[in-house]
C-alpha cells in the first residue's frame, strides 16, 4: 500500500500544484520583464537577468529600508515576547500569590480577540500618545503576544519543584532561579515560540498598514503594494517577484535551518492557542 | 518577603501590557460602537443607533454575505483537501521528504507576498489562465476584475496557502494515534478505507473540530488578499468587500469610528460563535 502508484501520483500531483507559484515567483525574479508573462510559460529564466531585478527593485521603492523595518520588527516582537512570555509563564506557574487565577484569565481572554477587532480602538488610543506614524506606534503594541504567557506557563508547569526549592534553599534570589535555572531548561520551548512570533511578526500586515503613513517607516509586507502598482507607465512584475522573493527568504532560511522548531511551534501555536 | 510575592512581579509586566493594548482598547472599542466619534468631535452616546444602522447598510450586508461565502470557501475544500495530503503524506514511501517539502512550501511566504504573487499569476492573459482555459481555446479569464469571478479567486488563493498548513495539524493528529491500534486492525482483515473509517477518523475527532474551528476563525477576519489582490482594495465593485475591510474603510477613510467599532464587535460575536461551537463539539465528544 504504502508505495502503492495511486499514493504517489496524488503525493506528485499535490506537490507541483501546491509548489508551482513559489517555482514561478522564484524564477522569474531572474527573468526579463517580457518574459515572465510568456505562454507558454519559461520554467527558467531564458534572458536571465542576474540581479538586476532586485536592483529595480530597490530603485523603485526603499526595498532595503522596508526589509531592515521588517528586521527590527521582527526581533523586537520576538524577544520582548519569549523573555517576558517566559518571565510571566514562569511566575503563573510556579508562585501561588493572590489573585493569580484571575490575572491568569484576564491574559487568556486577550488570546481570543482577533487583532482586527482592536484597530480601531488601538489606533486611537496611539493618536492620543501621540504614538502614530513613529517606530513606537509600530513597534509597541503588538511586541508582546499573550499566546506566548501560555505556552510559556505550560512548559514551566512541568519543571521539577524540587529543583526551585534546592536553590531557594542555598538562597538564591528568585530572579537568580528564573535566569539561571528555569530558563534553561525552557530553551527548547523558546526556540519553537520564537520561531513561530517571528513567523507572525515577519508577515504583520494590517497594524503597519494602519499605524504608519511615512514610507521610511513602512515594512517590507505593507511596501510590497508598491510594486502592484504599474511604475513610469510599466508594470513591474520582475520587481515585485524579487521583492517577494527578498520578503520570502527569512522564512525559507528557518525552514530549512530549524525544520523541528517551525513545524513544533506552528502546531503548538495552532493546537494550544 | 513572601518569596510567592515575586511571581505577582514576574507577571506584572505582562498583565500591564495587555491591560494596555489588548484589555483597554477591548473596552474602548466596546465603548466606541455605542457612539458616534469622527476623531475630531468628542464622542457623543447613541446607544444601540449603530448596530441598528448596520442592519440597513446596504455595503455592511454585502460585506457580511461576502464574509460568509469566503469563509464557507475557506473551510469545507480545506478541511478535505488537508485532510487528504495528511492522508497521504503520513506514511513513508519513495521521494516522500521531497514531495511534501515541496507542497508545504506556500505556508513560508507572507500573506502580502502571496497576494502580490497571485496578482501577477492571475493575469487575465497569464500564467493561470493558459494552464486552465488554454486547454478550451480561452486566452483570456479575468480572474480579480468579474465580480462573479473574484470572490472564488480570493477564496482559491487562501486555500492554496493554508492547505499544506492544516496539513500539518491533521499530521499531528495522525501521529498521536498509538500504532497498535492500526496493527489490529490489519489482523483483523481491515483494508485501509474501513482502517481509516474505524480508527484514524474516531481518534482525529478533536483535531477535525479544531481545523474547522481555526479555518473559520482565520476567514473570518481575512483582509490583506481582499486589500492588495484587486485592483481597488474589495472590488471589484465590492464584490471582495470583507468585514475586516470595510472595518479599515468606515474607520480610517470616512473616519466613522462608532460605526467601524460596532462592525469589529459584530466580527468578533461571529468568532466567539465558533469558539464556543469548537468547545461543544469538543465536550460532546
Amino acid at each position: 500500500m504504502r508505495n502503492h502508484p495511486i499514493r504517489l501520483l496524488i503525493a506528485l500531483t499535490l506537490a507541483v500544484i501546491f509548489a508551482f507559484p513559489i517555482w514561478f515567483m522564484v524564477s522569474s525574479a531572474f527573468k526579463a520583464e517580457a518574459e515572465i508573462q510568456a505562454i507558454p510559460m519559461h520554467l527558467l529564466p531564458w534572458d536571465f537577468q542576474g540581479l538586476a531585478q532586485f536592483r529595480l527593485a530597490a530603485d523603485i521603492a526603499p526595498v532595503w529600508v522596508y526589509f531592515a523595518n521588517s528586521w527590527l520588527y521582527a526581533i523586537t516582537h520576538v524577544v520582548i515576547t519569549v523573555f517576558f512570555g517566559a518571565l510571566a509563564g514562569f511566575g503563573f506557574a510556579k508562585y501561588r500569590f493572590p489573585g493569580r487565577s484571575l490575572l491568569f484569565l484576564a491574559v487568556l481572554s486577550t488570546i481570543m480577540v482577533p487583532f482586527q477587532v482592536l484597530v480601531v480602538p488601538l489606533f486611537i488610543e496611539m493618536k492620543a500618545l501621540g504614538w502614530e506614524n513613529s517606530y513606537a506606534g509600530l513597534l509597541v503594541p503588538g511586541m508582546m503576544n499573550a499566546f506566548g504567557v501560555f505556552m510559556m506557563r505550560q512548559y514551566a508547569a512541568d519543571l521539577p519543584d524540587e529543583l526551585l526549592e534546592a536553590a531557594r534553599i542555598d538562597g538564591a534570589p528568585e530572579l537568580r532561579i528564573f535566569l539561571q535555572i528555569a530558563l534553561p531548561l525552557l530553551l527548547p520551548a523558546l526556540a519553537s515560540l520564537a520561531i513561530i512570533v517571528f513567523i507572525w511578526a515577519w508577515g504583520a500586515f494590517l497594524w503597519p498598514l494602519v499605524i504608519v503613513q511615512d514610507k521610511g517607516l513602512n515594512v517590507l509586507s505593507v511596501g510590497l503594494a508598491s510594486y502592484t502598482q504599474p511604475y513610469l507607465g510599466q508594470p513591474m512584475w520582475g520587481a515585485a517577484m524579487a521583492a517577494s522573493t527578498i520578503a520570502t527568504i527569512p522564512i525559507a532560511v528557518l525552514f530549512v535551518f530549524f525544520q523541528r522548531y517551525f513545524v513544533k511551534g506552528l502546531t503548538a501555536a495552532a493546537v494550544k492557542g | 518577603m513572601h518569596y510567592k510575592w515575586w511571581g505577582l512581579i514576574f507577571v506584572l509586566p505582562a498583565v500591564g501590557f495587555f491591560a494596555a493594548f489588548n484589555l483597554f482598547p477591548m473596552l474602548f472599542g466596546l465603548y466606541l460602537s455605542f457612539t458616534d466619534y469622527d476623531l475630531l468631535n468628542p464622542p457623543i452616546w447613541v446607544g444601540l443607533d449603530n448596530f441598528v444602522n448596520l442592519w440597513d447598510d446596504r455595503l455592511f450586508r454585502q460585506a457580511l454575505g461576502n464574509t460568509l461565502v469566503f469563509v464557507a470557501g475557506a473551510t469545507v475544500p480545506v478541511w478535505g483537501l488537508s485532510l487528504l495530503a495528511a492522508l497521504v503524506f503520513d506514511q513513508a514511501f519513495r521521494a516522500r521528504d521531497w514531495l511534501k517539502a515541496a507542497f508545504f512550501l506556500p505556508v513560508l511566504p507572507p500573506i502580502a507576498v502571496v497576494a502580490v504573487l497571485w496578482r501577477v499569476l492571475l493575469h487575465p492573459n497569464g500564467v493561470i489562465t493558459s494552464l486552465t482555459g488554454g486547454w478550451w481555446g480561452v486566452t483570456e479569464i479575468r480572474w480579480l476584475a468579474d465580480t462573479a469571478l473574484a470572490p472564488f479567486s480570493m477564496i482559491a488563493v487562501h486555500d492554496w496557502a493554508m492547505i499544506p498548513f492544516f496539513m500539518m495539524i491533521w499530521l499531528a493528529g495522525l501521529a498521536a494515534i498509538p500504532p497498535e491500534f492500526r496493527e489490529a486492525a490489519a489482523i483483523d482483515g481491515a483494508g485501509p478505507v474501513r482502517t481509516f473509517w474505524h480508527v484514524d477518523l474516531p481518534q482525529l475527532r478533536s483535531t477535525a473540530v479544531l481545523v474547522a474551528a481555526l479555518s473559520s476563525i482565520g476567514a473570518f477576519q481575512t483582509f490583506a488578499l481582499q486589500y492588495v489582490l484587486p485592483n481597488d482594495a474589495g472590488g471589484p465593485a465590492n464584490s471582495t468587500m470583507v468585514l475586516a475591510l470595510l472595518v479599515l474603510k468606515y474607520g480610517f477613510q470616512y473616519f466613522r469610528m462608532g460605526d467601524a467599532a460596532a462592525i469589529s464587535v459584530v466580527m468578533f460575536a461571529m468568532i466567539m460563535l465558533v469558539t464556543l461551537g469548537q468547545l461543544w463539539f469538543n465536550r460532546r465528544a
